[in-house]
């Protein structure tokens, strides 16, 4: 069942690395969180805590209601065309991201020879830090910036529960407030920006270099 | 625990205080007393410091004083640096009484200048008691960094900020392989205490450490080919500072080779032999290059590398002495070693400070330029005097003293040591003759072309102050006093040989020498041409005697112009060793039969620094922007490199795997 959701994780990697919307990137963010909250409910089932909810519904809060609202509430206000900016086709950006899952699966399966952990989880997670920064290097729009960064963030999350099954869950929440944080900071700098630049680009802020 | 061990210590601590005290008064309203009080206090505080240190060296009976939690602690060798340092301090203090008035005029930031000599002085004191690996580098830095500060005096000059960036980056090439040292010891032996490195005797790969310790304190010291830094930061400086580091601090830094050396005694003697030779190499062509300078304080900086040779010889004879477990050539050679130390301190800081003062009235450091300054100044160019015959090694002054001493270790060694060392230190004997005359010879200009002939610059006035006088006369008469009588400073030597380096208890070679003989051979001669002096005085009154310009010859309109100059006189000697100088000369020579125009001009460099460090420093920042690329302006390049980063990383923990 973990596997499922994990592959369930990598498609929508691929979906992000083609779409042309803004939108869709939320979408894929919404979608991401709710199958990251179901790999935490999973494990709990069969033995119902109150302890164990808490933190799903943390990530459903934050991940699935609070971030991709206030997302598409900047993308409303801002007024940011719905079509991203792309450096770089489409189609070889897919076949990099393809080409880069595909190596760090098998370098997964190879490393898990020696190491005991869940391959396809932890292989997805490493694969969502990698589409994370490359969304980040190949788009130019700042909102995409973030919606990579958030992505990245996924995919730290899923290796931790590749790896360990269970962190403690302080931590746990101690890293969505940061992500939550994080969001809201970048999503006053892009108002800030807006107002002093006409575009949302990254390639605007060169001027703002020392 | 009671700091107040007993009266004596406290006294110490008390002279401290009063040199510390002097910081406040730098705070004055005005420039001018700012600069006179805490300037008279520092001397006071360093007068009243070198009273009790010169009492504890004579009554010292090899105890240690540990203070501050044994952080602080003070030997025989402490000491003697000590007294060092606040011999040397006083004069150059003093001097700064008259050095900064001019810079007082020019409302310069005089008093950050004295907030840092003054930093410089006691944190060059606080180095030699120090007894903490830390404290010793802490300690270090400042006066590498209070020395760097100080430098900058006039910092809108090329030249000085030249010239300061190279102390600045030797000095930090200085500490960063001290911290290498310090720390080796201290994982072989447990501990940052100095006296725990000298007694552990298990301490492992001592020759790694030594030749670690010697390289770092080396560059202080300044031997060939870690001087480069020195005739680049010497000139610059403001003379009080110059003097300073000459006489002071690069002897810190022989300071810091001798308690690596008492850290890990038994040395093979193969490390002896390298010494000597780095040493001698240094001596000769320390020489060598100063006669081929034609800036006089350049000039007094290439001297201090060939001093530094010849104490540095000294220092080799001692470990080849302790290698073959022989006591007199130890003690000759340490013996010697050490008072060349306190010699050179003391010609070296008279020399430089003689120089600040013909520089302050010629307004020029280069000697073509100058001339005929006896006839202005004729107390100057006796101070000076003596500091060139000391210099030179010759009698009857300090310096003639110190190297008899490392020329009988040479015969010592040759006498007790059979085998192959007769002929050996014969030529180490021959090598130091050659230094002594070349440093002859070039002193031998200096004095001919700055105090003789006439002047070659004109000028209104030559102004020299009380101050420039009580400082030089305080030195020179330290040169006097060491030639002349040398019995007390040579039991000195022989006592922190005695108490630090090995143990002995009969006479030793040191003493046996009859020193009073010294003394009544100098005594008797100086007089005799005292009254040779005013026997010809007295006959030139009676029969009155007639003066003709300099370089005349019969000849009447002559000008400055036609006087021998130093580059003439030097040109011979530096034609010999011509590649290693980089010594070149320019000459133009009209076509003509009646040319209108001559040019000559000889020029020499420094070989290691135009041949290996500049030429380092240029490819290692031509490699520097090749690589400039990698900073971009935008951020997503930035994360490239940092993906392209944990890719790497990830391959090679794969493949460690």
């Amino acid at each position: 069942m973990e596997n499922f959701f994990s592959i369930l994780f990598s498609l929508s990697l691929f979906y992000v690395a083609i779409t042309f919307r803004v939108k869709a990137y939320v979408s894929v963010l919404r979608f991401q969180g709710i199958l990251l909250a179901l790999l935490l409910i999973l494990p709990f089932i069969f033995k119902f805590s109150i302890y164990a909810i808490i933190l799903p519904l943390t990530i459903v809060l934050i991940k699935v209601i609070l971030i991709p609202n206030y997302i598409n509430k900047i993308i409303l206000d801002l007024d940011i065309k719905r079509k991203i900016d792309p450096t770089i086709q489409q189609l070889t950006f897919l076949i990099i991201v393809i080409a880069s899952v595909i190596i760090i699966f098998l370098l997964t399966s190879i490393i898990s020879n020696n190491i005991e952990l869940n391959v396809i989880p932890f292989a997805s997670g490493f694969s969502a830090i990698v589409v994370g920064i490359y969304l980040i290097i190949f788009r130019k729009k700042l909102i995409i910036h973030v919606c990579g960064f958030l992505i990245l963030e996924n995919g730290i999350f899923l290796i931790s529960t590749a790896i360990a099954s269970e962190l403690p869950m302080m931590i746990e929440l101690g890293i969505l407030l940061d992500v939550f944080v994080v969001v809201f900071l970048m999503g006053i700098a892009l108002n800030r920006i807006s107002d002093t630049f006409e575009g949302f680009e990254v390639s605007h802020l060169r001027r703002l270099k020392d | 625990m009671n700091i107040l061990l007993d009266n004596d210590t406290s006294l110490l601590i008390f002279g401290f205080l009063i040199q510390f005290t002097s910081i406040f008064f730098i705070f004055l309203k005005k420039n001018k007393s700012a600069v006179f009080f805490s300037n008279t206090i520092n001397i006071i505080g360093l007068a009243f410091s070198l009273f009790i240190s010169i009492k504890f060296l004579f009554t010292s009976n090899g105890n240690t004083f540990p203070l501050f939690y044994n952080f602080v602690k003070i030997d025989t060798l402490s000491l003697f640096f000590l007294f060092l340092i606040q011999l040397i301090s006083i004069p150059t203090s003093i001097y700064i009484f008259s050095y900064l008035k001019h810079y007082i005029d020019e409302k310069r930031n005089v008093r950050s200048f004295m907030l840092f000599f003054i930093l410089l002085i006691i944190s060059s004191q606080m180095i030699v008691i120090a007894n903490h690996a830390i404290l010793f580098l802490i300690c270090w830095e400042m006066m590498s960094m209070t020395g760097f500060l100080g430098m900058l005096l006039e910092y809108e000059k090329n030249e000085v900020q030249k010239g300061s960036f190279y102390y600045f980056a030797a000095s930090h090439v200085i500490v960063f392989i001290l911290y290498i040292m310090f720390f080796i010891l201290h994982k072989l032996t447990g501990s940052w205490f100095f006296d725990e490195y000298q007694k552990n005797l298990q301490i492992i790969y001592p020759v790694t450490i030594f030749l670690l310790g010697f390289l770092g304190f080396g560059i202080k010291a300044g031997f060939i080919p870690f001087h480069f830094w020195l005739p680049q930061a010497h000139p610059i400086a403001p003379t009080v500072l110059s003097a300073f580091l000459s006489g002071v601090i690069i002897k810190l830094g022989i300071y810091g080779i001798f308690r690596t050396y008492l850290f890990l005694k038994p040395l093979p003697e193969w490390v002896g032999w390298l010494v000597i030779i780095i040493s001698l190499v240094s001596a000769i062509f320390g020489v060598w290059y100063a006669l081929a300078q034609h800036d006089i304080k350049k000039l007094l900086a290439y001297h201090s590398v060939e001093n530094i040779g010849i104490i540095g010889i000294g220092f080799g004879l001692g470990l080849i002495g302790a290698a073959n477990n022989s006591l007199p050539v130890q003690i000759l050679g340490f013996g010697g070693a050490l008072l060349h130390t306190l010699n050179h301190a003391i010609f070296k800081s008279l020399l430089f400070i003689g120089s600040g003062v013909i520089y302050q009235n010629l307004g020029t450091r280069n000697i073509e330029e100058m001339g005929g300054i006896v006839h202005r100044a004729k107390y100057l160019s006796i101070f000076f005097l003596i500091g060139s015959i000391a210099i030179s090694g010759l009698p009857p002054f300090n310096g003639f003293i110190s190297e008899f001493i490392i020329y009988v270790g040479f015969f010592k060694t040759a006498n007790e040591l059979k085998n192959y060392y007769p002929i050996l230190m014969l030529l180490f004997a021959v090598g130091l003759a050659l230094v002594g005359g070349l440093a002859v010879a070039c002193f031998t200009k200096v004095n001919s072309i700055i105090f003789l002939g006439t002047a070659r610059k004109e000028i209104k006035k030559f102004v020299i102050n009380i101050y420039d006088y009580i400082s030089l006369g305080l030195l020179s008469s330290l040169c006097i006093i060491i030639g002349f009588f040398p019995t007390p400073f040579v039991y000195l030597i022989g006592k922190i040989i005695k108490y630090d380096f090995v143990n002995y208890s009969y006479r030793s070679v040191l003493e046996t020498i009859e020193w009073n003989n010294f003394s009544f051979i100098f005594i008797s001669f100086s007089s005799l041409a005292t009254i040779i002096f005013f026997i010809k005085k007295y006959f030139n009154k009676k029969y009155s005697s007639r003066k003709i310009e300099a370089w005349g010859c019969g000849y009447n309109n002559i000008t400055p112009r036609m006087q021998y100059t130093a580059s003439s006189f030097a040109d011979e000697l530096n034609e010999i060793p011509k590649s290693i100088l980089l010594y070149h000369k320019k000459i133009d020579l009209s076509e003509n039969v009646f040319p209108k125009s001559f040019h000559f001009e000889s020029h020499s460099e420094d070989l290691v620094d135009s041949k290996v460090v500049i030429p380092f420093y240029n490819n290692l920042r031509n490699i520097l922007d090749k690589i400039q690329f990698l900073s971009q302006t935008d951020i997503r390049y930035y994360i490239g490199f940092i993906l392209i980063t944990i890719f790497i990383y990830s391959l090679l923990s794969f493949i460690w795997n």
